[in-house]
């Protein structure tokens, strides 16, 4: 049977074309006004009482919600307002995911509003293609003090969490939700969600949480993106964890001395093998030449 | 030895030998690849030398006569001899296919039994085996366009040598591309720091030549050798060519970018360890590589026929024997027909 290419021949120009049409108008459909700009402004706040501010700047597509590209290289300006001052602090330019962060450190002064409020603001300017954006967050310094004590054998964690205002006295919170962890290898594994009241909570730790050769693992309190207070990690060192201590000998890894015996076994046996055949072709080319000379 | 790169140390495999060590095995194993290569090429020239040995008109320096009646073995085309001569070719070819692939894992298993991104791969063993035969049957078909070329050969090697080879090569170029594709996917999609790191890399500072090696190196020659109409002479040379080429990119990027991102962090930082470029001593090798082979093929060419004479003659007198056959039937089949007739 043969086959008609001439039809063949149709088909792919077709397809060309088509993937050209397409491509092209895909290419023109790109337009700025379709899109509009998000601006968020967040904060966490570290295990060392640093507090990281994260701006992240996209570009949404106004229909279609999946549709969302990042502004990279945009220069972030971050400022500390004060009762009468504005404070630049640092800046940042938006990487591939459109984030821009810059870390307060704990020992940075900052001013407090009479509410007790920390006031950050952050800042794009204008360029020729995008509008000028700007957020400000308010938010309030929240201490979350991790307390770990054994009662008659059995082992309590103390959370005690209150806010200071401008004077520096401390103000429990009524209210707060929290939840705790311990530290993995790859992520924080929750141990207990929580309800805090009054600005104390108590609970009794798990016994069968594994540490590390020294029994210790890190308990973490998290707090995630509150209203006043923004997203807040605190953590403690336990000593706590069990360790499974039983030492299994190490059998056929990378770092061990000798590789597997059937290894040695198996290679040995086929060069041994082919080397053998070599040496039998050899005798058989003897043989050939024999021959050869009585013919 | 070439692959050791540090020639000057060669010996320390010898003197001080760690059995555990995969460099060890692959010297061992391409020792006994090559020694296998070279008996079995040696096999299948006997019966050439011995038609050598006994041309009369042969006109060649006699010392290359005499080279040609020691490599002959005294081979006279006897029954027995020529039945134990195939009964040896055929088990010598058997055992360097199993050699070539113990050899391909074991250089594989040195690069995939570390941790290292890129390197740490349950799947580099086939793929080093299929990406070897790839660019084989390539250097293959670029070496019959060359001998078709300067020794006009055309009567000899034909275009449908060339189409055999070049749809042996789409085999292969498909499952390299398989291949390549998975073990990519697998690193991208499992989103490992490391990996992605060196993912990365390739697609930013190598980035032309990870789409020579991936792209470019399997998809030519796949569209040039699934249409018909783009089978010819040139064109699967062509694709030859760049399978060849693009095969040497892909060993590159597999083994310069992975030592560009380590995997533990480093103290000692200086940009030579982080950046890499060649020396004149690593150019100078690799094309010491290139030119070994040059140099064998031309020799090889130069001293023994390179269109096996004896299979040719083989090949003549069967084609005798089939005509003298068919002629027999046809004349028997006339006799029939005409006493029918009567």
């Amino acid at each position: 049977m043969k086959t008609d290419f001439k039809h063949l021949n149709r088909i792919y120009v077709l397809v060309v074309l088509l993937i050209g049409y397409y491509s092209n108008v895909y290419a023109q459909e790109f337009k700025l006004s379709d899109y509009k700009m998000r601006f968020t402004f967040s904060t966490q706040k570290d295990t060392s009482n640093n507090r990281q501010l994260e701006v992240s700047f996209l570009a949404a597509n106004k229909k279609d919600r999946k549709d969302r590209i990042p502004v990279t290289e945009a220069l972030i300006k971050f400022y500390h307002s004060g009762k009468d001052t504005l404070l630049l602090i640092g800046e940042s330019k938006t990487n591939k995911q459109g984030i821009a962060s810059m870390t307060v450190p704990a020992s940075m002064p900052l001013e407090m509003d009479e509410e007790g409020y920390f006031n950050f603001i952050a800042q794009f300017d204008k360029t020729e293609s995008l509008k000028r954006q700007k957020k400000s967050l308010q938010v309030k310094e929240l201490i979350l003090d991790l307390n770990l004590s054994e009662q008659d054998s059995t082992q309590i964690v103390t959370l005690n969490a209150f806010t200071k205002d401008s004077l520096g006295n401390q103000i429990s919170i009524e209210e707060l939700d929290v939840v705790f962890s311990v530290g993995g290898m790859l992520s924080r594994l929750p141990i207990e969600e929580a309800s805090v009241e009054d600005g104390v909570y108590e609970f009794e730790m798990p016994e069968d949480i594994p540490g590390d050769l020294n029994g210790d693992f890190q308990l973490f309190v998290f707090v995630d993106d509150h209203d006043d207070f923004g997203t807040v990690l605190q953590s403690v060192q336990s000593n706590w964890g069990v360790f499974d201590d039983i030492v299994k000998p190490e059998k056929n890894k990378l770092w061990t001395e000798a590789a597997p015996i059937w290894m040695y076994v198996v290679l040995t046996i086929l060069l041994v093998g082919v080397w053998a055949n070599y040496f039998y072709t050899i005798i058989k080319l003897w043989k050939i030449k024999k021959i050869g000379s009585n013919v | 030895m070439l692959c050791i790169g540090r020639l000057d140390r060669l010996h320390y495999l010898f003197i001080y030998p760690r059995i555990q060590s995969p460099i060890t095995w692959d010297i061992i194993a391409i020792i006994t690849d090559l020694i296998g290569c070279f008996i079995y090429l040696y096999l299948t020239f006997i019966p050439d030398f011995a038609i050598l040995r006994d041309d009369k008109e042969l006109n060649v320096a006699p010392w290359r006569k005499k080279v040609y009646r020691f490599l002959a073995m005294n081979y006279q085309d006897t029954p027995e001899q020529r039945t134990t001569l195939k009964k040896i070719t055929r088990t010598m070819s058997a055992m360097i296919i199993a050699m070539a692939i113990v050899a391909y894992t074991v250089l594989a298993w040195i690069f995939s039994l570390t941790l290292q991104p890129g390197w740490n791969s349950s799947i580099f063993a086939p793929y080093f085996i299929v990406a070897g035969l790839y660019s084989g049957v390539g250097v293959i078909i670029i070496c019959m366009f060359a001998v078709r070329k300067f020794f006009k050969l055309g009567h000899y090697i034909r275009k449908v040598h060339f189409i055999g080879a070049g749809i042996i090569l789409l085999v292969l170029a498909l499952l390299y591309g398989y291949f390549t594709f998975s073990e990519y996917f697998a690193r991208w999609f499992s989103h490992k720091k490391n990996d992605m790191l060196l993912l990365d890399t390739l697609f930013s500072d190598y980035f032309w030549r990870f789409i020579f090696a991936n792209y470019i190196g399997v998809l030519i020659p796949v569209i040039i050798l699934f249409f018909k109409r783009f089978r010819t002479i040139n064109l699967i040379t062509f694709a030859g060519v760049i399978a060849v080429v693009g095969l040497w990119f892909n060993r590159y990027i597999i083994v310069i970018p992975t030592l560009e991102t380590p995997y533990l962090p480093i103290q000692d930082t200086r940009p030579e360890f982080i950046h890499y470029t060649a020396t004149w001593i690593e150019w100078s090798l690799s094309a010491a590589g290139v030119a070994a082979f040059c140099l064998m093929f031309t020799l090889l060419v130069r001293f023994v026929p390179i269109i096996p004479v004896y299979e040719l003659a083989e090949g003549a007198k069967n084609d005798k024997r089939k005509a003298k056959k068919k002629a027999k039937k046809n004349s028997k089949s006339e006799k029939k027909d005409t006493s029918d007739e009567n």
